[in-house]
């Protein structure tokens, strides 16, 4: 919201500088985001009168000009070839700065000196809406009205400051002058000078011109005012100097002062050309459905009965609180007008905007929402100003037709309940000054405080909103050096809780992080043919969409972490990056049916992602990470259809329940998305992992007597796996085991063909006594006949 | 013989002493020591000694032959602590050579700061609660006083998938659920990702955010104003200090902003907290009646206090990360920093 500080104090006696008022408001919740100075780049320029002109004696498109600022003369060279002597124009002196960065010093031209330059409108930031003439091509001619010598922020009334105040949505209120004025007055103390709302009418009676009929709830209130023989012309200067700081376009005196007063009073008003209203009747309806309107950005919309219109008894003349129809509108013929001043509700004006796409000033101060008493002021106060600069004859009585006004509410509270929420000790006489500035007459009743809520502040149910009130008015301040009451400590004595899910995660983030893995984090958003990139054809296949997403790569919710797994490494493999080691921790969301109808199923998943590493390294990593839990599992070959049908795993509890799957990408895979062939993936389901029982261990006793070491390199083929060997040697040890290992595999033509040769380190042990050496014998023979007999294995 | 032994004595001890190594020592022994040695033609020619003498000479001897003994000892000692050390000079290694190691990763700056911030809050007495991402309206919105085109909605842009399933915009919707089931004295924390449609430089669709809620009989602003005192210095330092400002949020009142010194300039002013000495990093406020009634919470007897943060914006600060793009880009060379 942007309000000029000249236009505020119309409202307020105050004279504070304005970088001070801004940090006031700003402390008070109203955030001044920027303040701007409409005369930055008018300092250095003053109004002059060329006095005389000759021709410049070394070149023949320039003019010698000889100025009068008032206090002196100075020499002027220019090329401009619309001046003549006599001329009133804006004269910049060495030091100016000017709006298109041109800066002004003293120069010679060809020989003579020149102490400055003749401006245009463009150089001092200005358009022909704004002021007459400046947008002629060359110098622009001030009314010889114009002062000589006068600086010419000041005479062109740019001598004001802008401030741009974030407004929240709670205080619709403030979205205009009058309601930041309110604001001032109680963060400085000064007393408000209500708008002055009288005005001159006709005996004649507008309700003879005019008939409204309000036919929708969509509306609450409906005020109507005829004006006849109108000037359509420019704006009086004033009117144009405040809408111009506030970046307002000017049109013309009527659609300039119904935005004055949007901007001044917070009402949106709409101005009809009488002419056009057929039948001299208005009445407020909803839109037929597939009824069609053609508005004044030139688009034609089709409205249907969620959308309020203002018609005539034949058409829709205006798009109700959003914008008008070209059938309607002020031209420069335009001889009566009809303005309109309305309530309607805020919701209704928020859907149409929206749906039809078009947002303006007005539907924006609606869709905030606009109080009943605003209307009245608001027609008011553009009567007023008609009458102010005599700009139409205002027809006798302002029509209103209405629901009904709100009841006037009243809030009881006491400085006790607003001390207790704030925390504070305030007196009760400086909480009923500090209601009673903002607005809220308040009045202390045997230590209660009664508040009687004005109609703009739908905002103040309760006593927190009126704590509210207090303090940000009172100062924040108070807590670090005012009085604050005792705090009960009782809250603090509680007992915090980590809970399941976090421990377990953060125990297998640290294993990754100690494996070398960095975390990553992505999106939860995965484009649509990520599921043909992945070759998924399960369930896995039915993502949720978003109605609304920032783009098609960025608009399905995830069902697996392998999509911006893949896009992370392919990144890092893009840029170069080496023995590229991830993961990540987040949630796959699986909806029961599509489209949705009831909130889906969240699974929190870590995944793993590596290039540059060995299935053997990749895995060990995996299991290390899946041995923080009481998981039991074996490996089965995955069906995962993104990973390599012989280089991958499921990892399985007895049941045959999947905790995670890991291995090679599919080479498809790989390509699609332009990762290296030894690309490793794996997840985790970390839902799975939470629900078993916490990890147990039962501690056996030390061996009492030596351990054996014994190492076996046996051939056998190529199909029979290392668990396979491990489960018969350890059967075949019996009771003898202690630990069996794997420590080299050989493959060599001379092997014979298919065939391998597996080398393990096996560790025997007796309970009761040492082992001799014809017993580690016997058992080895055991061993090696065992194998022989299931599996064909021979010693190397 | 006596002179001669004495003789020996004092050669052989001259000798030892100015060996210069291990060899010389070894021939002096064999010289004086060994089988055809001095001191054991001495001890040969015992039998020219008179009988009686012989028990006196023979003493003589051995206590030469000791001191000889223990002299060589003692020069062996030096001798080998001299080629110890030369063994040690020699297998120095360079120790600015990069360590040979399982290298380190890394955890994620956000989540180090999320583990920094629940650690933090657990130690305070905050229970951990997590709630879903995609969430029903009412969670997100309604149950916080958002009723549907409310103004109010237009703080957020929320990224919808059905008109009433929509991407949480702000973990509040699990305080919601909380209140829903929890019976004060209620005190959590709620960490988590949301999501909002808005995608620029300064902003991430997908971010994380950690809210805390404190419902009890006695609580006011005061205490909310003590409680994040206390835990923004425990995040940034002893010397931190916060401000509140007033805002709105509708599901506050009063709501306020709350401004945290800069922990890079302590207050005084630098680039990071662009000269204001400090970062808005929280919005806070007291539980507005209205949402705890909502949720079934007796707002006569019970006030409830919440505050909020961006956690990615956090670990930001913490850790100097200047480009918001850098969260989510995994690139390892942005990563490793963190290591």
């Amino acid at each position: 919201m942007k309000v000029t500080y000249g236009w505020i104090k119309d409202f307020v006696d105050i004279d504070l500088p304005p970088e001070e008022l801004a940090q006031k408001l700003t402390n008070a919740g109203m955030e001044v985001e920027e303040i701007i100075y409409l005369n930055e780049h008018l300092h250095d320029v003053v109004v002059g009168k060329i006095t005389k002109i000759e021709k410049h004696p070394n070149a023949d498109k320039l003019q010698v000009c000889q100025v009068d600022i008032g206090d002196k003369n100075v020499q002027i060279i220019t090329a401009a070839t619309n001046i003549f002597e006599g001329a009133v124009v804006p004269v910049s002196l060495p030091g100016a700065d000017l709006a298109n960065g041109v800066k002004i010093e003293k120069s010679k031209l060809r020989g003579i000196d020149s102490e400055g330059m003749f401006c245009s409108g463009e150089e001092l930031g200005i358009d022909e809406n704004f002021f007459e003439g400046a947008s002629v091509y060359g110098i622009l001619i001030l009314p010889k009205t114009f002062k000589i010598g006068q600086k010419i922020d000041e005479a062109l009334g740019l001598d004001d400051v802008v401030f741009d105040v974030g407004i929240t949505p709670n205080r619709p209120d403030c979205m205009s002058v009058v309601g930041l004025a309110r604001e001032v007055c109680a963060v400085t103390g000064a007393k408000f000078k209500s708008p002055d709302l009288t005005y001159i009418e006709l005996g004649e009676k507008a309700s003879r011109q005019l008939q409204v009929e309000l036919k929708s709830s969509k509306c609450s209130r409906y005020m109507a005012s005829v004006i006849k023989n109108v000037k359509i012309t420019r704006s009086p200067m004033k009117i144009r100097q405040r809408l111009f700081g506030v970046g307002i376009k000017l049109i013309n005196t009527i659609v300039d002062l119904t935005n004055y007063v949007l901007v001044e009073m917070g009402q949106p008003l709409h101005a009809f050309d009488k002419k056009n209203i057929f039948g001299d009747k208005i009445v407020v309806r909803d839109a037929n459905k597939g009824e069609k309107i053609t508005v004044l950005n030139h688009n034609t919309y089709k409205l249907d009965s969620n959308d309020l219109v203002i018609a005539d008894e034949e058409k829709a003349m205006v798009i109700a609180g959003v914008i008008g129809g070209t059938n309607s509108c002020i031209e420069n013929d335009t001889k009566t007008v009809v303005i309109e001043s309305a309530v309607f509700d805020l919701k209704s004006v928020r859907l149409t905007s929206k749906k039809i796409g078009v947002r303006t000033d007005s539907s924006a101060r609606y869709s905030k929402g606009v109080y009943f008493g605003s209307a009245e002021q608001g027609i008011k106060r553009l009567l007023h100003l008609v009458t102010e600069y005599d700009l139409g004859d205002i027809y006798g009585g302002i029509i209103d037709k209405n629901n009904g006004a709100p009841k006037s509410r009243q809030i009881k509270s006491t400085a006790e309940e607003i001390n207790d929420i704030l925390g504070t000790n305030i007196k009760i006489s400086d909480m009923s000054k500090i209601l009673n500035d903002l607005g809220i007459k308040t009045e202390i009743e045997n230590g209660a405080l009664i508040c009687d809520i004005p109609d703009y502040r739908e905002d103040i149910e309760n006593s927190y909103d009126l704590a509210e009130e207090v303090i940000r008015i009172y100062g924040y301040d108070v807590y670090d050096n005012g009085s604050v009451k005792e705090a009960y400590s009782g809250w603090k004595l509680t007992e915090g809780d980590l809970g399941e899910k976090t421990i377990l995660e953060r125990k297998i983030k640290n294993v990754l992080k100690h494996a070398g893995f960095f975390e990553a984090m992505n999106y939860s958003f995965i484009p649509p043919d990520a599921i043909e990139k992945l070759m998924i054809t399960d369930n896995r296949k039915f993502m949720i969409k978003i109605a609304n997403p920032i783009g098609e790569e960025l608009s399905c919710m995830r069902t697996t972490l392998a999509h911006s797994m893949f896009s992370s490494l392919a990144y890092n493999f893009r840029v170069g990056n080496k023995s590229v080691k991830l993961f990540e921790s987040g949630k796959t969301f699986h909806p029961n049916s599509l489209p949705l109808t009831e909130l889906p199923l969240e699974k929190n998943k870590i995944s793993l992602g590596a290039f540059d590493m060995s299935f053997a390294e990749f895995k060990a990593c995996l299991e290390n990470a899946i041995s923080e839990t009481s998981l039991k599992f074996n490996l089965v070959r995955s069906k995962e259809c993104f990973l390599h049908p012989g280089i991958s795993a499921d990892v399985v509890d007895e049941k045959g329940e999947v905790y995670a799957s890991f291995g090679q990408i599919h080479p498809t895979v790989a390509k699609n998305y332009d990762l290296p062939k030894n690309t490793m993936f794996a997840e985790i389901d970390l839902d799975k992992l939470l629900a078993l029982p916490e990890k147990r261990f039962v501690v056996k006793p030390v061996p009492k007597f030596p351990i054996v070491d014994r190492d076996l390199a046996i051939i056998v083929k190529e199909e029979i796996t290392n668990e396979d060997l491990i489960k018969a040697i350890k059967s075949a040890c019996g009771k003898l085991f202690y630990e069996v290992k794997l420590f080299d595999v050989y493959r060599n033509a001379s092997l014979g063909q298919g065939m391998k040769s597996m080398a393990y380190n096996i560790r025997l042990s007796d309970e009761n006594k040492t082992m001799t050496d014809e017993e580690v014998t016997e058992v080895v023979g055991k061993i090696l006949k065992a194998l022989k007999f299931r599996y064909g294995a021979s010693l190397r | 013989m006596e002179e001669k032994l004495n003789q020996i004595l004092t050669e052989s001890l001259k000798e030892i002493a100015n060996a210069n190594d291990k060899t010389s020592l070894t021939e002096i022994k064999v010289k004086v020591l060994g089988k055809q040695g001095e001191l054991t033609s001495i001890l040969r020619g015992m039998r020219d000694v008179a009988p009686e003498d012989r028990p006196k000479f023979g003493a003589l001897v051995n206590e030469a032959r000791e001191k000889i003994e223990s002299a060589i000892l003692e020069k062996e000692e030096v001798f080998n602590k001299i080629e110890l050390e030369k063994e040690l000079a020699k297998s120095a290694v360079d120790i600015t050579e990069p360590g040979i190691n399982h290298e380190k990763g890394a955890l994620h700056p956000t989540t180090r700061m999320f583990n920094k911030l629940i650690d933090i809050c657990v130690a305070m007495g905050f229970k951990v609660v997590e709630g879903p991402e995609i969430e029903t309206d009412y969670y997100n919105f309604e149950g916080l006083n958002i009723p549907k085109n409310h103004p109010s909605r237009d703080m957020q842009d929320t990224f919808f998938i059905t008109e009433n399933i929509l991407l949480r915009s702000q973990t509040s919707s699990v305080q919601v659920r909380a209140m829903e089931k929890l019976a004060p004295p209620i005190k959590i924390i709620s960490p988590g990702r949301v999501y909002r449609n808005d995608s620029d430089g300064t902003h991430s669709p997908v971010f994380h955010q950690l809210e805390g809620l404190v419902i009890d009989e006695n609580v006011s602003m005061a205490d909310l104003k003590a409680m994040l005192t206390s835990m923004m210095k425990k995040v940034f330092g002893e010397e931190t200090t916060i401000r509140f400002r007033p805002s709105f949020f509708p599901f506050t009142e009063p709501s306020v902003e709350v401004d945290v010194s800069c922990p890079t300039c302590h207050g005084k002013g630098c680039k990071v907290c662009k000269g204001t000495g400090f970062l808005e990093l929280l919005g806070a406020g007291v539980v507005n009646p209205k949402v705890l009634e909502m949720s079934g919470i007796d707002s006569k007897k019970y006030r409830g206090f919440a505050f909020g943060f961006g956690v990615d914006r956090f670990a930001m600060v913490y850790d100097g990360i200047t480009d918001l793009r850098n969260m989510f880009k995994n690139d390892v060379r942005f990563l490793k920093q963190m290591k």
